[in-house]
């Protein structure tokens, strides 16, 4: 489902978003930490802090249906991965440099676009929850007309200030 | 406590992507993107509307939406449950979005492409807090240096008492214009700004502008093109934060589209409009007196985030009070003219005659007349009224070997064909003026007293007409 060329698009520190919905179909959602693609892409491991994963299990453990986004700053190249839920758990100490490093990355890429540190330093990472998701689906979110349609993998970021 | 919609406007800037949650009719939930979210009133708020996608079909099908949105200035991340209401094609909140989004793409050479098709209004039905995005200014307790930068208020009081002072100092437009554009920097920090003023020719023209390495006097713009074209043509005040998100946006959209080469379709133009590499954030403020348009004010940020919600009153006081100031210099400057025969006699030298051999420059300049246009040594120079202006008293020079001139003999002088009313000569001169002492500092208008001046030439010149 999820190729390594995309893998590593969802891995290499971009803002990650994850939706649910409760059982009257009202959507709710938060901010995720980092995302590990395993098992040759067919699961995700979405890293949601404690706090905001609180509201979101209900829904997960009640109907199971998530949706994942991915956003590069820096271009707003994205993408959304459908998800149907397997299973959560703690997260590991043992993981918790990976997920650090993908949240530097995006903070770095926040940095870019001039978004201080500042800003964001007291959003909250750990303790989180692994949130496991049987991947089902990805689609192309990049902004424009063909947004929504089958992702084709990830291209180059472009350099800061490349409109012409 | 919950907050209410108003005091969340900050967040409605577009500087941090806001996220939107949607869910199909059949239980399959969606996370989107959404680059702009709007203040409508207290308890709505609008989504901009320009692809058909799927969290758009999940409206039509299940209208409970949720949207998450960080306050650019506290990092303070918000939910606000939402139900969607209606969709606008035309009014006010529809105008003020697609102005928007117009800005941004005319800034990109986009604009017409990249367009707003409704605007979505969604009631609010709820706003909490998010846990995970928490603010980084501490409600009480310790100042945070940091934070408080952040939250840097710009229009106090003061600071336009210091402004007005420096303004007030002012004695001719050239010296107002200046004083405005200094004072914005030395008082309220507006490092990079521009003057521009409308012209007979339906454009506007660059007349003053700092904090640029080009001075771009004489730049032009059309109306609608551009921050400073779009509030010519809105008559409003536009403010664009997170320029750069909006324009990286419009550029993934345009790469997505797979228009050829935008750049190649702006017109080219004599002079360059300056302006920052990467602006974070613009203001564009109409200076009108009572309904008539003076000028637009320009001013441009590489902060994000620099003019905020709460600055928009200041602002557009600031932009009345600047157009009645420019006014006034300009009906002052024309009351105050010397009359059109009160220059200082011809020196001797009888009309043409053929100046001494001094081994000064000799300078070759040409004028266009399909084009009314000014070529100096080859190289563009100006083009339309002041370019005639500039001609007339070059040729009148070398004829009779007059040096000094008045507004009066311009403004009677047919062959200039000004309007009889609101002519603008002033910033027609001062554009001249500026232009001259940028690429010609060997040919000088000097001013002598109210409504006169001199043609000062340190070179000799050849004059050609071409068709």
């Amino acid at each position: 489902m999820i190729d390594a060329q995309l893998a590593a698009f969802l891995q290499e520190g971009v803002g990650i978003h994850i939706g649910t919905r409760d059982e009257a179909r009202r959507p709710n959602g938060a901010r995720a930490i980092a995302v590990q693609v395993l098992d040759g892409g067919a699961h995700l491991v979405v890293y949601v802090s404690a706090v905001a994963a609180a509201r979101l299990m209900a829904d997960l453990e009640s109907n199971g249906q998530a949706a994942v986004s991915f956003g590069r700053p820096t271009d707003d190249r994205a993408c959304q991965v459908k998800g149907i839920f397997v299973d959560a758990r703690p997260a590991a100490e043992g993981e918790r440099s990976l997920v650090a490093a993908q949240w530097d990355g995006f903070l770095g890429r926040l940095e870019q676009i001039g978004i201080p540190r500042v800003a964001t330093r007291a959003w909250v990472t750990w303790p989180a929850v692994a949130i496991r998701l049987r991947a089902t689906a990805v689609f192309n979110q990049t902004p424009g007309p063909d947004a929504g349609a089958p992702f084709t993998g990830a291209g180059p970021e472009p350099g800061r200030g490349a409109p012409a | 406590m919950t907050p209410t919609l108003e005091s969340l406007a900050t967040c409605f800037q577009g500087i941090l992507p806001a996220q939107f949650f949607t869910c199909s009719r059949d239980g399959i939930p969606n996370a989107a993107y959404v680059s702009h979210v709007e203040y409508v009133d207290p308890s709505h708020v609008a989504l901009s509307f320009q692809f058909f996608n799927k969290s758009r079909r999940n409206i039509a099908e299940n209208p409970n939406a949720l949207v998450m949105v960080p306050d650019p200035d506290t990092g303070q991340g918000w939910l606000l449950r939402l139900q969607f209401v209606r969709s606008e094609t035309e009014g006010p909140l529809f105008d003020r979005m697609a102005l928007r989004i117009e800005a941004i793409a005319s800034y990109c050479g986009l604009k017409g492409i990249f367009k707003l098709r409704a605007s979505d209004v969604y009631e609010v039905v709820s706003i909490d807090a998010a846990p995970e995005e928490v603010s980084a200014v501490p409600v009480r307790g310790g100042v945070d240096q940091d934070a408080a930068a952040l939250l840097g208020a710009v229009f106090t009081t003061k600071a336009l008492q210091d402004l007005a002072r420096q303004i007030n100092t002012a004695d001719t437009l050239e010296t107002l214009v200046d004083a405005i554009l200094r004072g914005l920097d030395e008082s309220l920090g507006f490092r990079h700004s521009a003057i521009l003023v409308p012209s007979e020719e339906g454009v506007l023209v660059t007349i003053a502008t700092r904090g640029y390495a080009e001075s771009g006097t004489g730049a032009e713009v059309r109306f609608g093109e551009g921050i400073g074209g779009l509030v010519a043509e809105a008559r409003k005040p536009i403010r664009i934060s997170g320029l750069m998100r909006g324009m990286l946006y419009a550029l993934a959209m345009h790469k997505q589209a797979q228009i050829p080469d935008p750049a190649a379709r702006l017109r080219r133009r004599g002079i360059p409009m300056p302006g920052l590499a990467n602006p974070e954030s613009q203001l564009g403020v109409p200076l009108l007196v009572r309904g008539e348009l003076v000028g637009v004010l320009c001013l441009e940020s590489e902060v994000p985030y620099r003019f905020h919600e709460e600055d928009k009153a200041s602002i557009e006081l600031l932009g009345s009070y600047l157009a009645i100031a420019v006014q006034n210099m300009q009906l002052q400057e024309r009351s105050g003219e010397a009359p059109a025969d009160a220059v200082t006699p011809a020196p001797t030298r009888r009309p043409g005659q053929s100046p001494p051999p001094n081994g000064r420059p000799r300078r070759d300049v040409v004028y266009y007349a399909a084009d009314e246009c000014i070529l100096l040594d080859g190289e563009y120079l100006i083009r339309s009224l002041p370019a005639k202006i500039l001609w007339r008293l070059l040729n009148t020079r070398e004829s009779t070997g007059r040096q000094e001139f008045t507004n009066r003999e311009l403004r009677l002088d047919k062959s200039l064909n000004l309007p009889e009313w609101k002519d603008n000569l002033e910033s027609r001169l001062l554009l001249l003026r500026r232009r001259l002492e940028e690429k010609v500092p060997d040919i000088r208008l000097v001013p002598r007293a109210r409504g006169r001046f001199a043609l000062e030439m340190a070179c000799d010149v050849t004059l050609s007409v071409r068709p």
